[in-house]
């Protein structure tokens, strides 16, 4: 009997050890440390990366060292769970153990209790639910979902569409952006009118003078000396009294207009004697036509003959026959009369009879080695090459202005090809264009034109450029002053441009949007199970779908564009429990700290301090 | 904006000196004076967040530049209020306690020093910050740090006075003239008071964010790292709250005890100060949704 006894007693007292230990405080104390430590260390190495990765940045040996102890996914290791899981029973049994039924202790025990709901609504989360994500493309549905971090796909058991995805956006709000280059200092500053903003510590600053919400750089020709360098004439077109066009011709630039509606081009030169000038004022209607080269490979043929539509010709020397089949001035405008293309990329239709049959192609003047796919190529040693003179026309009236050093001035008229006249003209002074109700006036003469830029507020006729309608934001621009070491400076600024220099180059101010512009993105849900709509649901951030224990939320959008909505699946089982331990623990966290001391206070009243604390509540509550 | 916030800056400067004439000087009126030259940063500082508020229409706690003027207006909100209830409630008008605003003064300093340094233009709100979850969250948080960064001023001046007073300490107990001194030494008891009303809102602080992140995100806890900071923050103030219950069973001399638990305080804070600014720090931030945005 006795030597049975002896075991059973070292039993309890072995029992009442381990419980005594499972009850301290210092093994409390010893799993928060731990706990905390294994925090710090899962934000300072990498977590769930590729081996590849930790070997990269941390040597293979030390890579190895933390995959063996799960140093790489802290979190989810065997044993922070092991600490996570001690944490708990150490609670359980101190909360069991120094339970005392007392008012007082009601913090004590729900704050306890509460941290164990929690723990255990996520390990319940952890087993039985369900995280993961689903992209949607608009006006799609998907039955599935796609696990995380895995992508493993999971069935739904139902449908989710996706009828709508909407982005709300902010209008944009800039800022400016002050930087010293030798300091390595930057500053963003709002663009605000009148403020002058130093940058700190340097003898910088930066003010901004004016600003246009939607700005444009408008160039206005501007007469810059007598000396004709850079003539420029500015001519108005007129039918029946009314204008219908005008603007500047620039003799070394863009000097010619055409109106395809009235079959008319309009040129202007400058000649540098009369000679030339006479010259000029004459030939214009023998504008030169278009050639084309064709050189046949290996046998040192070159041939080159005017493009006219419908002409053939054979080849010496070969047997080939060409016949030139279109010519287009602007390939992809060819359907249209080619008086109403512009040269923008002219290319020649050919077709090439030869003894293997038909080779027909396109051969443009800009890309002579560009093989147009649409046409069989059976001859390659045939090159073709089509040039175009720079001012070939198609129009039937043309109009020429020239003009000389020596003072002469002449407006020629010429109709198919053929002069009908040539006068002198003299500014303001409106001139027939004979045989139509066109009247042309040079209201304008630069000798040397130059261009004033100046930026100004955009007004109008670009509603549908490059946006849709409604959606353009403008483009902002403004006016800094910026000072230094150099001075001031002023200038104007758009958005979106590059840094702007102050003269030294170590002083640069930035224009650019600031802050999120995404105002909100939402997407329409509908949820269908066996052919029924069971639920219609927008959602948003902050804002999900519940259905039949799934939540959707909206966690991002298709970053391209807005062609698909992305949707963070959950399930969260435990998610009441967790709820319940939040709830609790701030009850009991309120009641510790901020009802106990009161209440205590209320119930002992006269008794003295160490007839109502116990030892170790004076010890905790450092009361002396 | 700029002129004002340079402004409150000098003011709350001033303050830090106002306090430490009062601490050297013990004169009634100069506790007064300090109190005023506080109040009227405090109160320019609170246009500051005021203004901003009606200027970005969105609470202004969301971006960096609003949440160091935010933090130095609680930091100096608590301390006024600690202030107040020691002259009104607890009645005590000769303690040491001016060393203390001396130091929570520097520390909004810093913050309003910080907030020149950031970029204060007005930026809009993501999408995930337009909750109302984000204003109960960041009052908890900023009130609870506040309070903590007033048990960390104290726990310095505690290990400072027991350190000047180490040698002395047994004469004091003798000569039972220890009444100031005993006042003084009582800084760890203050630095305990500081923590019973931070870690409760630290606590709420870390439960509302929890539920927010849930409603946003669709999960209570990601392991991110603003999150993981966060709970060692109240890890370590729960070690704090738990260890005095501990230190009886070991054999950690009495006198110690108190040096060992400011000394965890002294940890603490920065650990809440990193928390707050300084995770862009961490090799780990890339991947986070919560950190500023720089
Ligand atoms: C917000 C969280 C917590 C609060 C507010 C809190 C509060 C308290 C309080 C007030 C006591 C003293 C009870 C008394 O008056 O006798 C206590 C004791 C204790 N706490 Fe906590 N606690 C918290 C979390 C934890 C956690 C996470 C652990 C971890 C294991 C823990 C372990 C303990 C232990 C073991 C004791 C018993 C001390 C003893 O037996 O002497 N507590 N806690």
């Amino acid at each position: 009997m006795s030597k049975a006894a002896i075991p059973q007693v070292k039993k309890v007292k072995n029992n009442s050890k381990t419980w005594e230990i499972l009850c301290s405080v210092r093994l409390a104390v010893i799993i928060i440390v731990i706990m905390a430590v294994s925090c710090v260390l899962g934000t300072v190495i990498l977590q769930q990366k590729s081996p590849e990765e930790y070997a990269a940045r941390y040597g293979a040996g030390l890579a190895k060292f933390f995959a063996a102890i799960q140093f790489t996914d802290i979190f989810h290791s065997y044993w922070f769970s092991f600490l996570l899981v001690l944490l708990c029973v150490n609670l359980g049994c101190c909360t069991v153990k120094r339970w005392r039924n007392k008012v007082l202790m009601i913090g004590f025990l729900v704050t306890h209790i509460s941290i164990i709901l929690i723990l255990i609504g996520c390990v319940v989360d952890l087993l039985t639910g369900v995280k993961g994500g689903v992209n949607i493309y608009e006006g799609k549905s998907v039955d599935y979902y796609l696990t995380r971090p895995d992508y493993k796909k999971n069935p739904l058991g139902f449908q989710v569409f996706c009828d709508d995805f909407l982005i709300e956006k902010h209008p944009p709000k800039y800022k400016l952006i002050a930087y010293v280059k030798d300091k390595d200092k930057q500053k963003a500053v709002p663009a605000k009118v009148g403020k002058r903003n130093s940058v700190s510590g340097t003898n910088y600053a930066v003010t901004v003078k004016d600003f246009i919400e939607d700005a444009e750089i408008q160039q206005e020709p501007i007469n810059v000396s007598d000396v004709p360098n850079n003539p420029a004439l500015y001519i108005q077109l007129s039918e029946k009294g009314n204008v219908t066009a005008e603007g500047w011709l620039l003799a070394k630039d863009r000097n010619w207009y055409s109106d395809t509606q009235r079959d008319l081009k309009i040129d202007y030169v400058w000649a540098d004697n009369a000679e030339k000038h006479e010259k000029l004022a004459n030939a214009a209607g023998k504008s030169t036509k278009p050639k084309l080269d064709i050189t046949i490979e290996g046998k040192n043929i070159v041939k080159s003959v005017p493009v006219e539509k419908g002409k053939k010709f054979s080849i010496d020397g070969t047997d080939f026959i060409i016949e030139i089949k279109n010519f287009a001035l602007d390939y992809s405008k060819r359907l249209v009369p080619l008086s109403e293309q512009e040269p923008n990329n002219p290319a020649v239709m050919v077709e090439i009879s030869g003894p293997q049959g038909k080779d027909s192609r396109w051969s443009f003047s800009k890309y002579p080695d560009y093989q147009d796919k649409a046409h069989q190529v059976i001859y390659k040693d045939v090159k073709l090459l089509c040039s175009v003179p720079e001012n070939f026309s198609d129009a039937k009236h043309r109009v020429r202005i020239v003009q000389n050093k020596s003072g002469k001035k002449t407006i020629s008229y010429i109709k198919n090809e053929e002069v009908i006249s040539i006068n002198d003209w003299e500014l303001n002074k409106s001139y027939n264009v004979a045989d139509s109700e066109l009247e042309i006036r040079v209201i304008k003469y630069f000798p040397s034109h130059g261009l004033k830029k100046s930026v100004v507020k955009r007004v109008g006729g670009h509603e549908g450029h490059n946006h849709g309608p409604g959606e353009h934001a403008g483009n902002p621009a403004v006016l800094i002053e910026m000072e230094g070491p150099r001075g001031k400076v002023a200038e104007w600024v758009f958005a979106h441009t590059p840094p702007h220099w102050y003269p030294d180059n170590n002083f640069a101010v930035l224009y650019e949007k600031s802050g999120m512009e995404i105002k909100d993105y939402k997407s329409i849900l509908r949820v269908v199970e066996n052919g029924k709509t069971m639920v219609t649901k927008t959602i948003e951030v902050n804002n999900a779908l519940k259905y039949k224990g799934f939540v959707f939320y909206q966690s991002s959008y298709d970053p391209e564009g807005e062609r698909y909505t992305g949707l963070q699946v959950t399930k969260n089982p435990g998610l009441l429990v967790v709820y319940t331990g939040f709830i609790m623990l701030c009850i009991g966290i309120v009641f510790i700290f901020y009802v106990k001391p009161f209440l205590r206070r209320k119930l002992k009243k006269g008794k003295k301090i160490e007839e109502y604390y116990s030892e170790e509540e004076m010890l905790a509550e450092h009361i002396e | 904006m700029d002129f004002m916030l340079k402004l409150t800056l000098y003011v709350y400067c001033a303050a830090i000196v106002a306090y430490i004439v009062r601490e050297v000087w013990r004169a009634k009126s100069m506790r007064w004076v300090a109190f005023g030259v506080l109040s009227s940063g405090f109160i320019l500082n609170t246009i500051l967040v005021l203004t901003r508020w009606s200027e970005a229409h969105h609470a202004p706690m969301s971006d960096k530049f609003e949440s160091f003027v935010f933090f130095a207006w609680s930091i100096a909100l608590v301390y006024l209020i600690f202030e107040l209830v020691t002259i009104f409630i607890v009645k005590v008008h000769e303690s040491r306690i001016g060393i203390i605003g001396a130091l929570q003064c520097v520390l909004v300093a810093w913050m309003i020093c910080s907030a020149l340094q950031a970029d204060s233009t007005i930026k809009e709100l993501p999408p995930a910050l337009q909750s109302n979850w984000l204003v109960t969250h960041v009052i908890c948080y900023f009130l609870s740090y506040s309070a903590l960064s007033m048990s960390f001023s104290a726990a310095i001046v505690y290990l400072i006075h027991r350190w000047i007073f180490s040698g002395k300490q047994k004469v004091a107990e003798v000569v039972e003239s220890g009444i100031q001194l005993k006042k003084d030494y009582s800084f760890d008891k203050l630095a305990y008071i500081a923590v019973s009303i931070g870690f409760p809102f630290l606590t709420i602080g870390l439960i509302t964010g929890s539920i927010w992140a849930k409603g946003a995100w669709g999960t209570y806890w990601g392991w991110d790292p603003k999150e993981i900071w966060s709970l060692i923050s109240w890890l370590v103030y729960l070690t704090y709250m738990h260890l005095p219950l501990m230190l009886p069973k070991t054999n950690i001399k009495k006198s110690f005890r108190p040096i060992l638990l400011s000394i965890i305080l002294l940890i603490a804070f920065p650990i809440v100060l990193f928390t707050f600014m300084g995770l862009h720090k961490l090799p780990t931030s890339a991947d986070s949704d919560h950190i500023y945005a720089e």
